[in-house]
């Protein structure tokens, strides 16, 4: 029999609070967490609004917080996120079990680009009627103007490293960046990785803000971001109709991950089971999903496959649910064509709604939403639910919060270039 | 333990960086101790303190690509191209055709990748609108208003990491799993790491595994002349990196795409695969002192998952960065391992031919070895002339010696702690 691998520990740093229950206290309540930007003067962006972490300061978390002045906020969140799950899990201290067994798997983000001597350098070393950029000039001034540790915190290795030196966490180490996807990716991978015995414990999530200018300039070239400036708490409206893209949030959400008999021999409380992931491409294109759903399907598939469960088990699918036109009509698509008929009695809720898209953490939070909602047995709801597309037909829990008990939910993940990531949890036995 | 009886194999290998732009030219390379660091010669490097890597200097992604799928390379960085090359090489050289030979729902991409820095040129224009006089400062408002409209539409996908994947996996019709590592010089052993035990717990038939980076750009040149020990023999590139070696001063970068066919040993018999070796073991740790001993125990964890013994190595494939910190402790790790085995195990350090190649590193390095198990002969590592007595590691320089055992072990680790081993074993009568 495979070893199998429960929740011990649970952290979150979102902009609709920075614990685990205010993050689903507020869901419950229907609460936006959007916002003007307020990380840089973005009032002559396409989109001006994003959803912030409120009230944030790493001394409350971690001692000698001054070490991680020159990372990005991506760090910096996922260190508070790692320890608030770490003492959720009584793991904190460092003599708390065999740390060569403890591993970190996260699906984290770059650090934050300095723009503006990027910009400024690029500029002065152009010639813009002649369109040509004096190299040897640009990287004789940047070798100037760069600061050397703020240019290497934006490393991609950089956060895990952060992590597993803080709290000595010595087995493998990951971090894998599939964009929207990267988090809940790294939650099943890690998961295999105790399965396969590589690790007794893993720390898994993930960690991002795309709420800078190069950010925000990206994903509004590519006009993914809603622009519904005018009511920026209405923007994010996953299956509404009138959904016009999705709105960055920021923030981290961290998973201790545990061998079962390692959790029951330290009597430590279970949250839940991992019992299912999926993960499949879609092959299709880089810009769009797959129109009827193929990638995301079959690992919506897989991943029941994997848990064992069968349709009826499960009683509540927190949706990847952008808000984008495309996502929404597929994912739907995409749970009609596992699911059958009992789609219709499975809800299925948005929590980017309210939380806005965390991009590569948003697989973690979304998780430990579903993780509460088994504990508690209220759904949270999808907000800004207005104009019931006919393209959209299950039932989003629009507006406000249900009673509902949930023994197994499922949690989907969709990535900009077609990586697709299901997991499903369950109640322990 | 999750037992399963489904074996993992490499069965096509493609590999360009600055010896060879596919595995017999890079063999003969390295058979010959033929190196490939050199000035710098795709930008004007003359304003940075440090002007030489392992570059290729005559790359071009379209040679790899059918006429109607060359469209594509605009939305392509230059990393993103090397994979997408590699991966060819790697299908031709597996003798796939994978829209004929494969069920797209068990193959995979598994990659990893590193940051990309954006071609200033696409940015210009952007940024000469809204710069100000005032050094460091750019003025939003134009930015927001006359800057980002001037900047082509799919600019961001261009530079996302898990768009080497992401590409292969639309041109191959790859619907398996698809990840994208992204730690730093470890990330492709990873990727491999990962793919084998998604071939064993039978997530897939065939995988794609990988890795490229290019960091020879005006940008990624600057930042990583900022934060890393690079070496400054601009004046003798040939010579710059020397792994192990008393007078080394720094790592020396290179560039580089490298794809390995991960195939079910079954599924590989089934279609008559040519198999150059098995992959039997994987092990990662993080050595939160830097102190060797993440590397000791990421190698023991892939030995004892191969189940064999540190005798059993012919060879140690060393991550052999050549900085002056990381060969000491990588040294005292390896010796810690196999510094009782008799006679003493040799180690090969493929930096010294082509640089560090960063994300897309381990698995180029790794693929020096296969081809060494292939060919029956371990080249001699380059620029190991004066051994550090603080290294106690037999590095083997010179011609190349005979392979005498069937496994290798591949190690890297990351500046910042992360640890990665790979061990690989020859097939004796399929190799």
């Amino acid at each position: 029999m495979r070893r199998r691998v429960v929740i011990t520990g649970m952290g979150a740093i979102t902009p609709l609070g920075n614990t685990v229950k205010e993050l689903y206290e507020n869901q419950l309540q229907g609460r936006s967490g959007v916002g003007a930007i307020q990380a840089f003067d973005a009032t002559r962006f396409p989109t001006k609004f994003a959803a912030h972490i409120k009230d944030f300061d790493l001394a409350r978390y971690v001692p000698a917080a001054e070490r991680w002045k020159y990372s990005g906020v991506n760090t910096r969140f996922a260190v508070a996120a790692a320890q608030q799950a770490l003492a959720d899990a009584g793991l904190l201290s460092h003599d708390r079990g065999d740390r060569t067994r403890f591993g970190v798997y996260l699906g984290s983000g770059e650090g934050i680009q300095d723009f503006q001597n990027l910009m400024s350098l690029v500029a002065h070393a152009y010639d813009p009627q002649a369109r040509k950029l004096t190299v040897a000039q640009f990287c004789r001034e940047g070798m100037n103007a760069f600061h050397a540790e703020c240019e290497s915190e934006q490393e991609l290795h950089t956060t895990a490293a952060h992590i597993a030196t803080a709290f000595q966490l010595e087995g493998p180490n990951y971090n894998c960046l599939t964009a929207c996807a990267a988090s809940s990716q790294a939650i099943g991978e890690a998961t295999e990785l105790i399965r396969e015995g590589e690790a007794d414990l893993m720390l898994s999530g993930g960690s991002h803000s795309m709420i800078h200018p190069m950010g925000v300039t990206g994903f509004n070239l590519l006009t993914a971001l809603s622009t519904n400036n005018e009511e920026p708490q209405k923007a994010s409206r996953p299956f509404d109709q009138r959904r016009d893209g999705f709105v960055l949030g920021e923030g981290a959400g961290m998973l201790i991950l545990e061998e079962l008999e390692h959790a029951r021999r330290r009597g430590a409380t279970i949250y839940a089971e991992v019992e299912g992931y999926g993960t499949t491409a879609d092959a299709f294109r880089v810009t769009d999903s797959h129109p009827d759903g193929r990638g995301a399907a079959a690992c919506i598939r897989d991943a029941m496959k994997d848990s064992g469960l069968s349709l009826e088990d499960i009683g509540y699918i927190n949706a990847h649910g952008t808000s984008t036109q495309v996502n929404d009509r597929v994912e739907t698509l995409a749970i009609k064509k596992i699911f059958g008929e009992q789609a219709y009695r499975i809800p299925v809720s948005s929590s980017k709604s309210m939380l806005g898209h965390l991009i590569a953490a948003a697989g973690a939070v979304e998780l430990i939403t579903c993780v509460m909602v088994m504990h508690h047995g209220v759904l949270p709801p999808t907000i800004n639910y207005e104009y019931p597309d006919p393209e959209c037909d299950l039932d989003y829990v629009p507006n406000v919060a249900r009673e509902k008990r949930v023994r197994h939910a499922l949690s989907n993940s969709f990535g900009f270039g077609g990586q697709n990531i299901t997991l499903i949890v369950g109640l322990p036995a | 333990m999750a037992a399963s009886s489904r074996r993992a194999v490499l069965t096509g290998i493609g590999v360009l960086n600055a010896i060879g732009l596919d595995h017999s030219s890079v063999w003969t390379s390295l058979s010959q101790g033929r190196g490939g660091i050199r000035p710098i010669q795709t930008f004007d490097a003359s304003g940075l303190p440090v002007r030489i890597a392992g570059e290729i200097p005559s790359f071009d992604g379209k040679a790899y690509l059918e006429k109607e799928q060359r469209k594509g390379l605009r939305m392509m960085a230059r990393p993103i191209q090397l994979a997408v090359a590699a991966a060819q090489k790697a299908l031709e050289d597996a003798r796939i055709n994978p829209k004929k030979d494969l069920d797209p729902t068990r193959f995979g991409v598994e990659f990893g990748s590193g940051l990309m820095a954006t071609d200033l040129t696409e940015i210009a224009d952007a940024a000469s609108v809204s710069a100000t006089p005032q050094p460091g400062v750019v003025d939003l408002h134009r930015w927001g208003e006359k800057g980002l409209p001037v900047i082509q539409p799919l600019w961001m996908l261009k530079y996302l990491p898990n768009m080497m994947a992401c590409h292969i996996s639309i041109l191959h019709d790859a619907q398996g799993p698809n990840n994208t590592i992204t730690e730093s010089d470890v990330a492709s052993l990873l990727a491999l790491s990962e793919a084998y035990h998604i071939v064993r717990r039978n997530g897939a038939d065939f995988m794609l595994v990988g890795g490229a980076e290019s960091k020879l750009n005006p940008l990624s040149m600057v930042r990583q002349c900022l934060f890393e020990p690079l070496s400054h023999r601009n004046d003798d590139p040939a010579h710059a990196c020397r792994p192990f070696d008393r007078d080394r001063d720094g790592l020396v970068l290179g560039e580089g795409g490298t794809v390995l066919a991960l195939e079910d040993l079954e599924h590989a018999r089934r279609r008559g695969a040519r198999i150059y070796a098995e992959v039997t073991g994987v092990g990662a740790s993080f050595d939160s002192g830097r102190s060797g001993q993440g590397v000791v125990r990421a190698i023991s964890a892939a030995l004892r998952m191969a189940q064999i013994a540190p005798s059993d190595v012919d060879h140690i494939n060393a991550h052999g960065l050549a900085s002056i910190p990381s060969d000491l402790y990588e040294a005292r790790g390896l010796y810690e391992v196999f510094g009782k085995c008799q006679p003493t195990i040799p180690v090969f350090a493929p930096k010294s031919y082509i640089g560090n190649l960063g994300a897309g590193g381990g698995v180029a390095e790794l693929a020096a070895s296969v081809l060494a198990m292939h060919h029956g002969q371990l080249p001699g590592t380059l620029n190991h002339e004066h051994p550090d007595p603080e290294c106690p590691v037999t590095v083997h320089t010179g011609a190349p010696r005979p392979v005498q055992r069937d496994h290798f072990v591949k190690v890297g680790f990351t500046q910042n702690g992360q640890c990665a081993a790979v061990v690989i074993k020859r097939i004796p009568g399929e190799g």
